[in-house]
């Protein structure tokens, strides 16, 4: 254990030590420090992250900052740092108070961080189950809305028997390979019935996560009852945790034969359904629950072709679709006063009464529908392109077809914000952070469907 | 002789778990858990961990089981739940998964390998928390975070209002 080797665990110290210190000097500072000292303790550990070259052996045992690891820190370090940013205003408004707040979203980014830095199956276990935790206690954090502590009980007592699952699965593969370290737990050269028996645990663990189809049904209410930054963040970085999960348990090589069928049925299943429910839906954020299991559906297929395209086009996937939907959550939290403006119609002429937010509302829609030249098209595409290349051409086929019939729920609720008027009084203007997060995000989608080629240099680097 | 206690303590395990899940009556259901929770200690005894086999009772039976009667006690919650019987159509989920297992277990049975069963080697208790805070400190650190925010959250949700 050298200096060297703390230096690079130093985002996972920063994230938990400034968790702690945030619960400690919260009561004696305003809530604006408080945010503001969350904001750059996030930012810190994401740019300490981006800028320390990775290492392959274990820095501790249990832990290595692998290169997977140098690319998602720095992303869910972001994504925390625009919660965050997109909270403050709107915990104000809707009166949640306290240090609870920004301390448990370091908590989760802490975990965050520990998930793809994991190299035993037990702290990867653990990594997932606190993520999972930091997001039961953030659902309920709004008291004063009774669907808040509605939804937090739903999403909790599914996630323990989704935990049961995984943890089952971790210890069917213990027993089947007899060691705890990932790289001789994934060799396969022990029990192979046991092992694909706790594959498939692990899978139905992981599909709850992911809300993939037959595990979904917790989605739309807690989209819907949680506090709208906090879906933000569950609907982004959890996510994409779950999906490095299985990346880090696949240390991209291709999936075991048996797992086969059960992603094609989950990918298949999430993209019709989730696309197909999203249609019927008046309510913004229910309809953004069901399109994350649409696309996480499509991330499926990308994992299930079992190539290094299709691993690359998860994880560049995984870093649109976080900017992409903090857009979204983010100007629906910006825009909401102390009541929720949670149904589409509410949305009418906001378009011209508030332009910045609902442009980027706007920009946030044309980007999950893939219309180019934002960066959701860009994600798409490689999707896509992965999967007739992995030779999944009849999935690929159905998800391209699902994709366009998506394009009506986003584009309804464009025709809302441009094409109605209303006789609203119009918004609050925005406050300073929530401008910078919203800009933040939105360039991001633009950004990089103009110019993808430096993310795809980094999604390449992150896979050595 | 081991592997024949092995067995009984499985079925006891097994029994006093299932007794649990279907008892009517929350105090019941505890004390069967805590019959299960006592055979699962002694299991781990056999295995060669006797520390775990202490943690089990003490810790599991004991401490949070108490709790759990404490709090069942406390809400008043004794008197059994007046539940509608479930429908014959309410079952078929759990007898297609009780099917699934039941298949699958066969199948491990029958690609049986030979089963590794080393002799009773007791591990003791240095050995076991020099491997726990060493080659899995960075797994007590975790978990003691994730218990911290279990406190906050629960003091948060609880606060009177």
């Amino acid at each position: 254990m050298t200096l060297a080797d703390l230096y690079s665990m130093m985002p996972i110290v920063i994230t938990g030590g400034g968790a702690l210190i945030v619960l400690l000097c919260g009561p004696l500072l305003q809530a604006r420090s408080v945010s503001w000292i969350s904001v750059v303790i996030s930012g810190s550990a994401g740019v300490w992250a981006a800028f320390t070259p990775p290492a392959l052996t274990p820095s501790f045992p249990g832990v290595a900052f692998t290169p997977l690891a140098q690319f998602l820190i720095p992303l869910f370090c972001l994504s925390a740092a625009l919660t965050l940013l997109f909270s403050h205003g709107y915990n104000e408004r809707r009166g949640i108070l306290g240090e609870e707040y920004p301390a448990t979203i370091l908590f989760g980014l802490f975990a965050m961080c520990l998930l793809p830095c994991a190299t035993n199956l037990l702290v990867l276990f653990l990594a997932l189950e606190s993520i999972a935790f930091a997001f039961y206690i953030l659902v309920t954090m709004d008291l004063n809305r009774v669907e808040s502590g509605e939804a937090g009980l739903k999403y909790l007592l599914m996630g323990a028997v989704a935990a049961a699952f995984t943890a089952f699965g971790f210890a069917l593969i213990f027993a089947g390979s007899g060691t705890m370290a990932l790289a001789g737990a994934l060799a396969a050269t022990g029990n192979r019935v046991i092992i694909s028996a706790g594959w498939g645990m692990v899978i139905v663990g992981i599909a709850f996560k992911l809300s993939l189809v037959p595990a979904h049904l917790w989605t739309p209410d807690v989209y819907q009852g949680a506090p709208a930054p906090v879906a933000a963040f569950l609907s982004t970085s959890s996510k994409v945790s779950a999906a490095a999960l299985l990346l880090i348990l696949l240390a991209f090589s291709p999936p075991l034969a048996e797992l086969r069928a059960p992603l094609y049925a989950l990918s298949l299943l999430s993209m019709v359904l989730g696309n197909l429910a999203a249609l019927l839906q008046s309510n913004i954020k229910r309809m953004l629950a069901y399109s994350s299991i649409a696309h996480m559906g499509y991330l499926t297929l990308a994992l299930l072709t079992g190539t290094r395209e299709g691993y690359a086009a998860v994880l560049l996937y995984g870093a649109i679709y976080t900017a992409m939907n903090l857009a979204a959550f983010g100007a629906i939290a910006s825009l909401s006063l102390d009541a929720e403006r949670d149904q589409i119609a509410d949305y009418s002429g906001l378009g011209f009464t508030a332009p910045l937010r609902g442009g980027v509302l706007a920009l946030a829609m044309l980007a999950l529908a893939g219309i180019p030249p934002t960066a959701g098209f860009i994600g798409k595409f490689f999707i896509f392109y992965s999967a007739i290349r992995g030779g999944e051409m009849t999935l690929a086929i159905i998800g391209i077809v699902s994709a366009a019939a998506s394009a009506y729920f986003y584009l309804k609720v464009v025709v809302h914000l441009y094409m109605h008027r209303s006789n609203a009084a119009p918004p609050a203007p925005t406050p300073a952070a929530e401008s910078l997060a919203l800009c933040c995000a939105s360039l991001f989608i633009l950004g990089l469907g103009v110019f993808p080629a430096p993310l795809m240099r980094i999604v390449d680097a992150a896979m050595r | 002789m081991e592997t024949t206690l092995f067995y009984i303590l499985s079925a006891v395990t097994v029994f006093g778990t299932l007794c649990a899940i279907t008892a009517r009556q929350a105090v019941r259901a505890i004390v069967y858990l805590v019959t299960s929770f006592f055979a699962l200690a002694l299991i781990f005894y056999i295995l060669g961990a006797p520390l775990v086999a202490a943690f089990e009772v003490i810790i599991y039976a004991g401490a949070i089981m108490v709790l759990f009667l404490f709090v069942i006690m406390m809400l008043e919650l004794g008197s059994p739940e007046k539940l509608p019987k479930p429908r014959l159509a309410d079952w078929w989920p759990a007898v297609i998964l009780f099917l699934a297992v039941v298949g699958s277990v066969t199948v491990i049975a029958a690609s049986r390998q030979p089963a590794i069963a080393p002799g009773f080697t007791a591990i003791s208790v240095r050995e076991f928390s020099q491997a726990l805070f060493t080659r899995y400190g960075i797994a007590v650190e975790a978990i003691s975070m994730q218990l911290l925010f279990a406190l906050v959250g629960a003091l948060y949700l609880g606060r009177r209002r």
